[in-house]
């Protein structure tokens, strides 16, 4: 007989790639957002709704409407319920009638109002679902997300191409921004949840599914509560041992002192469980959006740190200064490079008016200097050859930008740095930091991104989620030595 | 198996362990712990110091007094029999003063245990997780710094390994400036020790084992108190 978690994460295959999607209850006035979602879906979508002034706006989208989900020719693997809540046991009873695969609620108002209507509705809709073994994503959230296949849950989703990131929210907005912006600084999906009130799978399901999951090879999670603490924590540790898991934990300075009798019961908070719940598995955690996006990007685009070495290069003497006190703060270390590069480097870096002790200040060798080119790759190379350097940032600033303007023109520098990524061994990214005008900065970031090349947009963001990648290879190692 | 000392004190109704029966468990648990008896009399009191050797200390046992040293109910460094006596005395009039209706079993009688660098072991439950183990240097350093460490239970020898070195005192258990260092193996054995105790023992609600003596080869704890789950 199939174990309990073994056939979930057989029927989340299903759902997760649906090649038939029924939306119940879209409607104008919210715009037909799960219809156009599903604009660019692979395989066939079904539009369900009674009324009649709404029609017309469906069939507009090209559409085909049925009176009820029972009355949908052939089989549905995902529906996504968009119904008041009133509404929602009907809807559950049609799927567990048609067979469908999964559901996933948008409509909320359940147990998460504390109201005693919505928690016993919610109740309703569980037992319904547990007895027959359906699915339930939610309620109270925005459901799966697969952009290789098109299931989306919001029309400016990237649609198209699938990528490794997986990504599991409590929260749908959470789930909605980080696909979006992920998008943006690179980051490409494999799938995402957002799972809402968690009335039948919680956390656990889904990362227990995303383990197995051959396309996802990081996972992203945002939660506040789990409802099995014992389990999750039995799966975080399996998971974490083979693909690496980012922990972004909401609701932490909720957190009330609780009475106790001990001193370890008084210290035990659930915020510093939370804490060591992801210490102890090897996941890592992040405390916002911002770090959610460059740890990952950090993950998917830097070569594995072997250690907290630094070696940095600024584009002025005050940046120099800011950018070691920065990756210092974060707890990197900023050390003297070998002899051998001192040497290499007198050779034709200028110390008029710049540094190379590390970090380096090379305002006079590369924005003043006729060979600007020639050095920062000989620079570079330099730190690449340097025993004592485990990472290399490269500062790139907008005063003078030293960038060609024309986009459409091969650029040296653009090339100098690309050539540059694909040869290290070492973690290396950029840093465009702020600009006299914000959009030259975004341009120059977008720019590197998209040659692939990793670029952050301050120092402070740069250097935490190098941290974060350095720490997590180090758990890695020490893991593999026991 | 359910520990009998669990089962007994359930039985007569309370959670909260006295400081001989809170020793008996974590002896149980295979954590060395500092000889500890129950003295219910002023003769017993001498007669078992006698027999341990002086110098010894005596401490309240009562399950309705927890901070035993607030109340004055705790004299160490006995190093005769008079200074025992004494000091019984004393106890029990403390113990009276401050609490009239408290149930004393007695006083406990235990021998001084040889200093050593001071680490607290703690367990409590965390609502989501379980049973979780704390660790850190004991006295001001848990106290005032907070500057412990935590796992869920169970531990495995990766954790207890790490843990130990997570707090910010570490370099005092590596022996800091001439004092002598303290085995941290023995102290990670420690702790996989009472995380097996604890996995098989659910009634177990809180622990704290402070303080611990922590030496070059071992470990001794020399204080201990358990708090059960109330009976379903």
């Amino acid at each position: 007989m199939m174990n309990l978690a073994e056939s979930t994460t057989q029927k989340l295959e299903r759902v997760f790639n649906p090649r038939s999607v029924a939306v119940v209850g879209d409607k104008q006035a919210l715009g037909y957002m799960w219809l156009r979602s599903l604009s660019h879906f692979q395989g066939k979508v079904y539009s369900v709704q009674i009324d009649p002034n709404e029609l017309p706006g469906i069939a507009q989208l090209g559409v085909q409407n049925y009176p009820s989900l029972k009355d949908i020719p052939g089989p549905v693997d995902y529906v996504i319920a968009a119904v008041p809540r009133a509404v929602a046991p009907l809807i559950v009873k049609d799927c567990i009638k048609k067979d469908v695969g999964g559901v996933c609620f948008f409509t909320s108002g359940f147990a998460e109002t504390g109201t005693e209507e919505g928690i016993r509705l919610q109740q309703v809709i569980t037992d319904l679902a547990r007895e027959a073994g359906l699915l339930v994503i939610g309620p109270n959230c925005v459901g799966i997300y697969n952009p290789k296949i098109g299931l989306r849950h919001n029309p400016v989703q990237a649609y198209g191409e699938g990528g490794t990131v997986g990504f599991i929210a409590q929260s749908g907005t959470h789930a909605t921004l980080f696909t979006l912006a992920g998008t943006g600084n690179g980051i490409k999906f494999s799938k995402s949840v957002s799972y809402g009130n968690a009335a039948i799978l919680d956390s656990t399901d889904y990362l227990e599914y995303l383990k197995k999951d051959s396309e996802t090879e990081i996972i992203g999670m945002y939660v506040e509560a789990v409802k099995d603490g014992r389990s999750f924590f039995q799966c975080l540790r399996e998971v974490a041992e083979k693909k690496p898991v980012l922990i972004w934990r909401g609701g932490e300075s909720e957190e009330g002192a609780r009475a106790t009798a001990s001193h370890t019961g008084a210290l035990a908070q659930s915020s510093v469980i939370w804490q060591t719940l992801i210490r102890q598995c090897g996941a890592i955690k992040i405390d916002n959006i911002d770090e959610m996006i460059d740890t990952v990007k950090a993950l998917l685009y830097l070569k594995p740190a072997k250690g907290n070495r630094v070696g940095l290069i600024a584009m002025s003497g005050g940046q120099s200064v800011a950018i070691a006190d920065t990756f210092a703060r974060e707890g990197l270390r900023v050390p003297q490079l070998s002899q051998s590069s001192y040497e290499r480097l007198s050779t034709f870096f200028n110390i008029i008016g710049g540094s190379y002790r590390n970090p380096f200040d090379i305002s006079s060798s590369f924005l003043m200097s006729e060979n600007a080119i020639s050095n920062l790759a000989n620079m570079l190379d330099v730190m690449e050859q340097d025993p004592n350097i485990e990472s290399i940032v490269l500062e790139l600033f907008t005063i003078i930008s030293p960038f060609s303007h024309d986009l459409e023109k091969p650029d040296p520098l653009l090339d100098t740095i690309l050539e540059f990524k694909d040869r290290t061994e070492k973690p290396f990214f950029t840093i465009v930091t702020t600009a006299h005008r914000e959009t030259l900065a975004i341009e120059i970031r977008d720019r590197l991104t998209g040659k692939g090349i990793s670029c952050f947009p301050s120092f402070e963001r740069g250097a935490r989620a190098l941290k974060k990648l350095v720490d997590f290879y180090r758990f890695r190692r020490e893991q593999h030595l026991n | 198996m359910t520990s009998k000392i669990i089962n007994n004190v359930l039985k007569s109704g309370r959670t909260v362990l006295t400081e001989v029966e809170s020793k008996q468990l974590v002896a149980e648990a295979g954590i060395p712990v500092v000889e500890t008896k129950l003295a219910q009399t002023k003769a017993e009191a001498i007669s078992m110091s006698k027999k341990m050797g002086f110098p010894v200390a005596l401490k309240i046992v009562s399950p309705d007094i927890i901070h035993k040293s607030d109340i004055g109910g705790v004299k160490l460094n006995l190093a005769n029999a008079a200074q025992v006596g004494k000091a019984y005395t004393e106890i029990m009039a403390a113990a009276k003063k401050a609490n009239k209706k408290a149930v004393i079993h007695g006083v406990s009688v235990q021998k001084m245990a040889k200093p050593g660098v001071e680490v607290i072991l703690g367990m409590s439950k965390d609502a989501q997780f379980g049973p979780v183990l704390m660790f850190g240097l004991g006295g001001v350093f848990v106290e005032v710094l907070k500057d412990v460490a935590f796992r869920i239970v169970p531990l495995n020898r990766r954790d207890a390994s790490q843990m130990v070195r997570e707090i910010k005192g570490y370099p005092i258990l590596e022996g800091y400036r001439g004092h002598e260092p303290a085995n941290v193996t023995v102290l990670e054995d420690l702790l996989l020790k009472l995380s097996d105790f604890v996995d098989k023992n659910p009634q177990i609600k809180e622990m704290d084992l402070n303080p611990i003596f922590a030496y070059k080869d071992g470990a001794l704890a020399v204080d201990a108190r358990v708090i059960l789950e109330p009976r379903a």
